[in-house]
């Protein structure tokens, strides 16, 4: 299938109600691009971590652009300094469970943009496989 | 079909005096080797207590695997003095842990139950399928082999999400445990504490030694959870919602340490 590179944008409350209704939109953007379950299951499970580190109150802005066989995603602004000083620091000695550990385990690049006021957004990119 | 035959009474009590044998020397001697004996001799019982739950939404097979820690906790708890047999002691624990299971899954939240059925189908397509593709199948495969539509395959899947989501209320220790959600402080609490937020090893340890071991493959081999089901004997769909459920549980442990503690 191919498409254009398209862009949903999404904002959603950060109270964990919500969180069932993210992944659920996850898959069905990644369903598009024809990607595997476990992959879904990856992009979810690294949007997931870093949602459950932004707390439960307020929102998060969530874009989604799909390629042909990938899916890049944007989650900010967060504003946990220790977040963006985890992520910076790279993934941290081995045999230590870190979160950039995580997400380099489960999506293909990642990175971090300061946007100023000691917010962030994490930059996420996810290939499918057998492309 | 494997059923459980009825066994005479020379033939239980033999088995009976095996079962303490067994027991003696993995609590007297530390012996694990018993304890993987006796587990692997009483898995008919979890076998035959699971199916009285099967056909509620969720796949045979999962309800095997909690069954199992209701029977693992038996043979680690059960005191040589006492005069009953193990099966008649592990039968309680067994049921109890496929109940709090089923509790915990909070199916009260009124899931079509289609979508429960199409959930517990899930499970076995995708081993299938994976089997049969030799990698991890799309939703459209996964759609095609349950003849059903994508939408509702990505439906599915988060009915079996919640269930994650629903039950990290209770720990890996079961109920005797606090609710994660009870001891959240507030927000000046919470920053303090953010310092070592992002740190997860320490709460680690808090995790049984089958979760530990799935988040070791997955995040320090890297091996995909279509390689760590095959492992550890479970489903892919279970190997997914227990490594969600042991991140969410690290990351509360980590809430609940004092600043520093990290």
């Amino acid at each position: 299938m191919t498409i254009a590179h398209e862009r949903i944008d999404l904002e959603a409350p950060l109270s964990g109600d919500f969180q069932a209704v993210v992944r659920l939109i996850i898959g069905g953007i990644a369903e598009r691009v024809d990607f595997a379950f476990e992959e879904i299951d990856d992009l979810q499970l690294a949007v997931e971590r870093l949602l459950a580190e932004a707390g439960q109150v307020g929102s998060v802005h969530l874009s989604f652009e799909v390629g042909d066989s990938s899916i890049r995603t944007r989650v900010g602004p967060l504003s946990e300094s220790a977040v963006a000083e985890a992520l910076r620091d790279g993934e941290g000695p081995p045999g230590v469970l870190t979160l950039p550990r995580i997400l380099q385990t489960v999506v293909d690049s990642f990175g971090v943009e300061d946007i100023g006021g000691g917010a962030i957004v994490v930059r996420l990119e996810k290939v499918k496989a057998f492309s | 079909m494997n059923v459980p035959q009825r066994r005479s009474p020379a033939a239980t009590e033999k088995a009976r005096e095996e079962d303490r044998a067994l027991l003696r020397r993995y609590h007297e001697d530390g012996d694990t080797t018993a304890r993987e004996e006796l587990i692997e001799r009483h898995l008919p019982l979890v076998r035959s207590l699971a199916r009285r739950y099967a056909g509620r939404g969720e796949a045979l097979e999962d309800i095997e695997q909690v069954g199992a820690i209701g029977l693992i906790k038996a043979i680690d708890r059960f005191e040589l003095e006492r005069e009953v047999s193990l099966a008649t002691y592990a039968t309680p624990n067994v049921v109890g842990e496929i109940k709090r299971h089923f509790r915990d899954k909070g199916w009260a939240i009124r899931v079509p139950r289609a979508l429960q059925e199409l959930n517990a189908s899930m499970s076995g397509a995708i081993e299938r399928l994976t089997g049969r593709l030799g990698r991890s199948p799309s939703i459209a495969e996964i759609a095609e082999e349950l003849k059903t539509t994508p939408e509702e395959v990505l439906e599915a899947m988060e009915v079996g999400s919640a269930y994650s989501t629903v039950s990290l209320s209770t720990g890996p220790g079961g109920d005797e445990e606090l609710d994660p959600l009870e001891t959240i402080g507030g927000e000046d609490e919470e920053f303090e504490r953010s310092e070592h937020r992002a740190a997860l090893e320490p709460a680690l340890d808090r995790l049984p030694d089958r979760e530990r071991e799935i988040l070791r493959m997955r995040f320090e081999e890297g091996l995909p959870q279509t390689q760590i089901a095959q492992r550890v004997g479970l489903s892919q769909m279970h190997v997914s919602r227990l490594i969600r459920k042991s991140l969410s549980i690290m990351r509360e442990e980590l809430l609940r340490m004092p600043p520093g503690a990290a």
